[in-house]
């Protein structure tokens, strides 16, 4: 969140350079069973975020030290495509996409039925392929399309999605220039169904009206994503019909 | 230990050979379908993604300022990496670069570098200072047989639509990186005992070893590669060469038609 009061990011008449409306996503659109390697997979493009999840397993969980008796892990690993940023990042794992890749495991874990798959593991590959800030939730997004679309039972799908505060002002998904200069970021993974969070993570500087605002922006677009996500897996398997 | 499954495979495609049959049902030098598709890629400065049958491959091109070689004051560089992340398939795994993925880096910038088609000079800004380094990053995201030939073409599309981004390095005006020529490669595996071009997933687990041939607009060979266990003879080579030349040109026509659009 640096540089704030540098950069405009709002329009005198206060609505935001690209043209969108303070509670309006970028453009969404989600295609399931993309990888035919893959038991499960998905690509989601997000504004100009471009992100793909492959699922494999459940399957043998190895090392033997990452098993657990009653349940399955999940094996999640967040990566970014060289190219996929403006400066090319260095192909391998640094300390951010471990993170990321750690939470969202833990988040994952939380509405897969991991009972019913003991001592296995389920692996979640997540590559970022063109990030435009949100990167962590278009991953979760693609990460639960691909996982619906592997057949693995889950309580609700997950949608990753962020709002965050700009020039003072609550602003629902952050686009590139927002979230570098913005003064705010309030990244949310929502179970659309159940109305629960299983991700949360947060930087800057909100008020806890703020909060309470970014919030209701957060759940508001979890719905209109997860109906994306409910058509994409319907048109591989229905046939198109919603 | 002897493998099960690629000995019950290994015995259908000797089976299917005799017949000079597939098992998908392709003809011997007949390719799968494919689609190429270019600029896909917001961040990258040239990327195309190419879908060859399962098998799924992204290049990115991203340029960044450096000092030139010492040996080589007013020339650029080139630099053509391959990764085979765990997403590509179950029997990926994390980890260092395998040699697997550090082979099929090597073979596609062999043969784009020794083509020619990017001429080192032009990539030379301050001469003994500055020059540009041109980076390609392959991403293969599903393998289901012949990355390589995905690779190539991948690579190869996404360098003919780059575009050097000097306004941002505040060295000129953006423009169209310099490019002569098409270097296309073409990959046979002996499968069932003969060779056969664009092998697939099950053709792979169950053949031998593999040839990649990459050839200049003038049909030219730029790099060979034999990979995995197996010999070949001079008049086997002979054949697929032949095999090699239309494939490339084909392939040619299809990256000139998707620069068009």
């Amino acid at each position: 969140m640096g540089g704030y009061g540098d950069v405009q990011l709002l329009n005198d008449d206060g609505s935001r350079l690209d043209g969108r409306k303070l509670d309006e996503i970028r453009p969404v659109t989600i295609e399931a069973g993309i990888l035919p390697a893959a038991e499960g997979s998905a690509m989601v493009t997000h504004g100009l975020n471009v992100a793909v999840a492959a699922v494999y397993g459940p399957m043998e969980a190895h090392p033997r030290k990452i098993q657990r008796q009653d349940r399955a892990v999940i094996d999640v690993r967040y990566n970014m495509a060289p190219f996929s940023t403006s400066d090319r990042i260095r192909p391998g794992f640094n300390r951010r996409s471990r993170e990321i890749s750690k939470v969202t495991a833990e988040a994952l874990e939380s509405v897969v039925l991991v009972e019913r798959y003991p001592r296995s593991k389920i692996r979640v590959e997540i590559e970022i392929l063109a990030a435009e800030a949100g990167t962590r939730c278009v991953g979760i997004t693609a990460a639960s399309v691909a996982l619906a679309d592997a057949g693995i039972p889950m309580r609700d799908m997950i949608v990753g999605v962020a709002s965050g505060k700009i020039e003072d002002t609550v602003v629902l998904d952050l686009d590139k220039a927002e979230d570098n200069y913005g003064q705010a970021d309030l990244p949310v993974g929502i179970l659309p169904n159940t109305g629960e969070i299983a991700f949360l993570q947060m930087d800057g500087d909100l008020s806890l009206e703020e909060y309470n605002l970014a919030m209701e922006y957060n759940f508001k677009a979890a719905k209109e994503i997860h109906e994306i996500m409910v058509d994409a897996l319907r048109r591989r398997y229905d046939g198109g019909e919603a | 230990m002897v493998e099960l499954v690629p000995t019950l495979l290994r015995q259908e495609l000797a089976r299917l050979a005799e017949d000079d049959a597939r098992l998908d049902g392709r003809g011997r030098w007949e390719g799968r379908e494919f689609t190429l598709e270019t600029n896909c890629l917001y961040n990258a400065e040239g990327s195309a993604k190419v879908v060859m049958g399962g098998t799924v491959v992204y290049a990115g091109v991203k340029f960044e300022l450096r000092t030139p070689w010492p040996d080589r004051p007013t020339q650029g560089s080139l630099m053509c990496g391959a990764e085979l992340r765990p997403v590509a398939g179950r029997k990926y795994e994390p980890g260092p670069p395998s040699p697997q993925s550090i082979e099929l880096g090597r073979v596609v910038d062999r043969g784009i570098r020794e083509s020619g088609c990017i001429d080192m000079e032009s990539l030379c800004i301050v001469p003994g200072e500055k020059v540009w380094g041109v980076m390609i990053d392959i991403h293969v995201l599903s393998d289901r047989g012949n990355i390589f030939d995905a690779c190539g073409l991948a690579a190869i599309a996404a360098l003919r639509t780059a575009i050097v981004p000097a306004e941002r390095f505040d060295v000129g005006d953006d423009h169209k990186l310099q490019i002569k020529g098409t270097p296309i490669m073409a990959s046979f595996t002996r499968v069932g005992g003969r060779f056969v071009l664009d092998a697939s997933e099950q053709e792979e687990l169950g053949g031998d070893e593999r040839i990649h041939i990459t050839l200049g607009d003038e049909g030219h060979l730029h790099s060979l590669q034999k990979g995995l266990r197996g010999v070949f003879t001079p008049a086997e080579f002979a054949e697929i060469f032949e095999v090699a030349q239309t494939r490339c040109v084909e392939l040619r026509k299809i990256v000139a038609k998707e620069e068009e659009n």
